[in-house]
């Protein structure tokens, strides 16, 4: 087959991660092709299906999935092959820009003490980086997405400079909440966040749209989107609808080129001289199994993490009018770490500031025992939407080998390529520390007068897919080395969530990010 | 330092009957010099500062139909700079459009207006030039205009028939205030320079109200400078004074007009540093400005023009893809312009995002503005903050910005005034 495209440096996928390398890259000079699998979506279409769409919580329906590119839909989906304990019900989106086209923008450092667990608690692994090394990038990461954050309160995370924005005020729901709950022994501040309190990077100030998830109508939240124009602008070509299928070693195991089909089933070969794959923590895995690349430590696709999450909704006895402002602002951190990690899992609560409008509506309309009308309709919406407090949860799953994704040996999709398979199970570290979680739930209710209380014990997926291509200094069990270089190929690189070896207890996007514009920095001194 | 300076003229002007009517005085609450507030009025930095951090050192691009020319280094830097010009040479500039070396400056230099400054100011804007802006070592750059265009002796004959010298005469008849904006707007500010049509050899077509077609509206660069005389349906003759100064203060004025563009660069690094009493000057000026009409009647004037529409009954609960089809429009304005502009175009109460109906670039039938606001957004500064409208140049095509102009103007604006994607592809091209 005939090479039809070169590049000094291959990246496939357009999301965050790829997006920051292909921009640093394109502004080095050298010559960048981003290869994605799905279609490229304008911001205007993706507000109006959302609009337009009748339940506004399912964030997958305004990114239509397309044949030659699936990707989960929660509603109908079938892209998602469940064999474990429990099933991985992960969200991401295979379109230009990639999965944070919808998220809350949450940007968290980890704690120096995320990376050494292993080391302080004698569980998990540990990192074969520190927070020093990491802590630059985190303050590039953070000027390169415009990352408002409080200057007043202690986060954990020791900073060089201060945030590249503050905050937007509070929302009254939050502060009221957040003042309740620090006068009465928990720790709440304010949440870093990639969006914009002022115009910046030619994005403007948000405005309080609340639907971050799922799609920012204005472009004020970052999304990834936007690191992927500023590389075209500087250079680098992005070909969408290239379904990336086959990594192809030489017999020097270096990586020669990767294969790609358009949506008619055509095959492309693409050579480079570096090869970036940043296709997120499932297609990553996928695709190197699907080529058997950079596996000699049989780890490629294990010890599959996330975020479990449990919820905990009620009624407060005040109005707190949820809604104004963005979806999230404030979290609860005083179990981000401790002793306590040895025995059960750090954690970080949330919450919700969502408009709940349209699900009290229909709440309201499905109580069978009474129907009301009118003016008594309009009334209990508005005071069930004004009262209602949601507060969730991320427990840190610890890696495990045998919680693993790999391509379905059956199941395929419309281009004849597998679909990916879970294996997966909550261990016993998360589920102890959730009862922990229940009990404080519980106190947050008693404290704001909590009636109808609710607690949410499902263990929801959270979308922070990592552990899966994870880093390590020992080759025999870990995939990349701390430079997100795949031990087995010298000119092969990971920038996803999937190289980090432990899953923390915070959003995991600012921590790619960082990983990723160091990546780069690699990349600069070699190409 | 904080006290309000006033300035007498100088004594050698002392022809004038209003003395007080030249008087430049600093922006209240700011302790600038006096030269650096007439620096302001003149708005020198629009031109010569293209690097923030090398104030004055020139180089920006400005095209003419012969070839681009470029702003010079005004920074007292000796060798690059104008560190060796003497006050003569420096009012010699200024008011004749003639540099230290004898060469003619292209008339992009707006000495035409410059010329009637009065002596005080120059030499007061010559001394903040020489002590309190940094020398920049840039060298200037050659024009791109090939020669035999390039030779600059026609100029002289340019400056014979047009540039008319002199210091701006004072009006016995007319009041402090309109003197002083009289003086300003002919001046200094040099609003002609964009807002009076010019002739066929690029003259402007009147340098005060008594000539005909002074101030009555211009195409230049891609940006339509709009009539400003007191015509009340085509100029500012419905303004209040009031309106006129907060325009100029702040860029904006709820339910008539925003400034982008030039005009926008103006009110950032121009007009929002004068004083009060100036700008109420310049209202007091302009509108005894005689009336030029469009050539028709206008039953409202571009201010006026349009109401809410709620453009989401037209495609809520539709299939998007559907509703893109049968009413591109209107899903183009609420995908992308409705979030901030409201559904029914009647943006946010504090006028921070401007009403899309009672706005002038969506009722006039000039749509370069709207079309360049839409391809380029908008960003600058005012005294309150910044003001920020993303650029769609790169997500919407040349087909679709037409769209959706032709959308705004006859939902929400003119309905006469078109636009096709062959203008809006031209405007691009001006980036």
């Amino acid at each position: 087959m005939a090479t039809q495209h070169k590049a000094d440096v291959v990246i496939v996928g357009s999301g965050v991660a790829g997006g920051l390398v292909a921009h640093q890259m394109a502004m080095a000079g050298k010559s960048v092709l981003i290869l994605e699998a799905g279609p490229r979506y304008p911001r205007g279409d993706i507000v109006e299906r959302f609009r337009n769409q009748t339940d506004k919580m399912d964030f997958m329906k305004p990114y239509p999935s397309t044949p030659y590119a699936p990707h989960p839909e929660p509603s109908s989906g079938d892209y998602l092959i469940q064999k474990g304990e429990h099933p991985y019900d992960a969200q991401y989106i295979r379109a230009v820009g990639g999965t944070t086209w919808h998220w809350a923008a949450s940007s968290w450092r980890f704690l120096p003490n995320d990376f050494k667990l292993k080391a302080l608690y004698g569980v998990g692994r540990d990192w074969p980086i520190g927070y020093d090394e990491l802590e630059p990038y985190y303050q590039r990461a953070e000027e390169e997405l415009g990352v408002w954050g409080p200057s007043d309160e202690e986060l954990g995370s020791p900073r060089s400079k201060p945030y590249p924005m503050s905050p937007l005020p509070l929302s009254y729901n939050e502060h009221t909440v957040k003042t309740r709950l620090n006068e009465n022994g928990f720790y709440v501040v304010t949440e870093p966040v990639a969006r914009n309190s002022r115009p910046y990077d030619e994005r403007p100030t948000c405005c309080g749209n609340n639907n971050c998830m799922p799609i920012c109508p204005i472009g004020a939240m970052y999304n990834g989107i936007f690191h992927v124009e500023k590389a075209e602008r500087a250079g680098a070509k992005v070909i969408d609808k290239a379904v990336v299928y086959r990594i192809e070693a030489g017999e020097d195991r270096r990586i020669k080129a990767v294969h790609y089909k358009t949506p008619d089933g055509t095959s492309v070969r693409v050579e480079g001289k570096y090869f970036v794959i940043a296709a997120n923590g499932i297609e990553t895995p996928k695709l190197m199994l699907m080529s058997d690349v950079g596996n000699s430590s049989g780890m490629v696709g294990r010890n599959l993490m996330d975020h479990p999450g449990t919820g905990v909704s009620f009624f407060a006895s005040e109005n707190l009018w949820p809604g104004r402002g963005p979806q999230e602002m404030t979290s609860i951190v005083g179990w981000r770490d401790g002793d306590f990690r040895s025995e059960y899992a750090g954690k970080k609560l949330h919450h919700s500031n969502l408009s709940r409008t349209d699900q009290m509506t229909s709440r309201i309309l499905k109580q069978d025992d009474r129907l009301i009308l009118g003016n008594a309709l309009d009334a209990d919406i508005r005071d069930k939407a004004a009262r209602y407090v949601q507060v969730d949860s991320f427990h840190e799953l610890l890696p495990h080998p045998e919680n693993f994704i790999r391509p379905s040996a059956t199941e395929k999709d419309a281009l004849g390529l597998p679909k990916p398979e879970f294996h997966y199970a909550i261990d016993d570290y998360v589920k102890r520390s959730a009862v922990h979680t229940r009990e404080a739930y519980g106190r947050i209710a008693q404290l704001m007068g909590g009636t109808e209380v609710e607690y949410h014990d499902n263990f929801a997926n959270n979308q922070h897919i990592c552990g899966t291509v994870l880093m390590g200094d020992n080759p025999s069990n870990s995939v990349v080395d701390g430079d997100c270089r795949t031990h087995d190929h010298d000119n092969m690189f990971i920038a996803s969530s999937g190289t980090m070896p432990t899953v923390g207890t915070v959003n995991c996007t600012l921590t790619i990010a960082a990983l990723s514009l160091r990546i780069a920095d690699t990349l600069k001194r070699e190409v | 330092m904080r006290t309000s300076l006033v300035f007498a003229m100088a004594s050698s002007l002392g022809l004038l009957a209003t003395q007080s009517a030249l008087a430049a005085e600093s922006a209240d609450s700011n302790s600038m010099s006096r030269g650096a507030y007439i620096a302001r009025t003149a708005d020198c930095t629009a031109c010569h500062t293209t690097d923030e951090s090398k104030p004055f050192a020139g180089g920006l691009a400005m095209p003419t139909p012969m070839g681009d020319i470029y702003s010079t280094n005004i920074t007292p830097d000796k060798s690059t700079g104008i560190g060796n010009y003497s006050l003569e040479d420096f009012t010699r500039v200024l008011r004749e459009g003639v540099d230290k070396g004898g060469d003619h400056l292209y008339p992009a230099m707006p000495y035409t207006a410059y010329t009637k400054m009065s002596d005080s100011d120059i030499k007061a804007l010559y001394d903040y030039f020489m002590n309190e802006v940094k020398p920049v070592n840039a060298p200037n750059q050659e024009s791109d205009i090939p020669w035999p265009l390039s030779m600059r002796w026609p100029l002289m004959a340019w400056n014979w028939m047009f540039l008319d010298k002199g210091v701006y005469q004072a009006d016995e008849q007319k009041s402090d205030a309109w003197n002083r904006g009289a003086y300003l707007v002919q001046g200094a500010t040099h609003c002609s320079t964009c807002h009076t049509p010019r002739g066929l050899a690029m003259q402007e077509k009147g340098t005060d109200e008594t000539e005909k077609g002074f101030l009555s509206g211009a195409d230049l660069g891609g940006w339509h400078a709009f009539n400003i005389t007191n015509d009340k349906a085509a100029g500012l003759g419905s303004w209040s004074d009031e309106d006129i100064v907060q325009y100029l203060k702040t860029g904006s004025v709820k339910g008539k007009a925003q400034a982008a563009g030039p005009m926008g660069e103006a009110v950032e690094h121009s007009f929002r540093f004068m004083s009060d009493s100036d700008l109420h000057a310049i209202a007091t000026y302009l509108r005894s400005v005689p009336a030029v009409d469009d050539g028709k009647t206008m039953e409202t004037s571009r201010f006026t023009q349009g109401e809410p529409v709620a453009v989401d009954m037209v495609v809520r609960g539709q299939d998007p893809e559907k509703a893109m089809d049968s009413s591109p429009g209107a899903e183009l304005f609420m995908g992308n312009c409705a979030t901030c502009h409201a559904a029914d175009g009647s943006g946010s109460p504090d006028g921070y995002y401007p009403s899309l109906y009672h706005n002038s670039v969506v009722g006039t039938t000039h749509l370069d503005n709207l079309t360049r606001v839409i391809l380029e957004g908008v960003h600058r500064e005012n005294n309150h903050g910044e003001l920020f409208m993303p650029a769609f140049g790169e997500s919407l095509t040349d087909e679709q910005v037409a769209t959706l102009v032709n959308f705004l103007t006859s939902t929400f604006g003119n309905p006469e005034a078109t636009t096709t994607a062959e203008a809006v592809g031209k405007l691009r091209s001006k980036d």
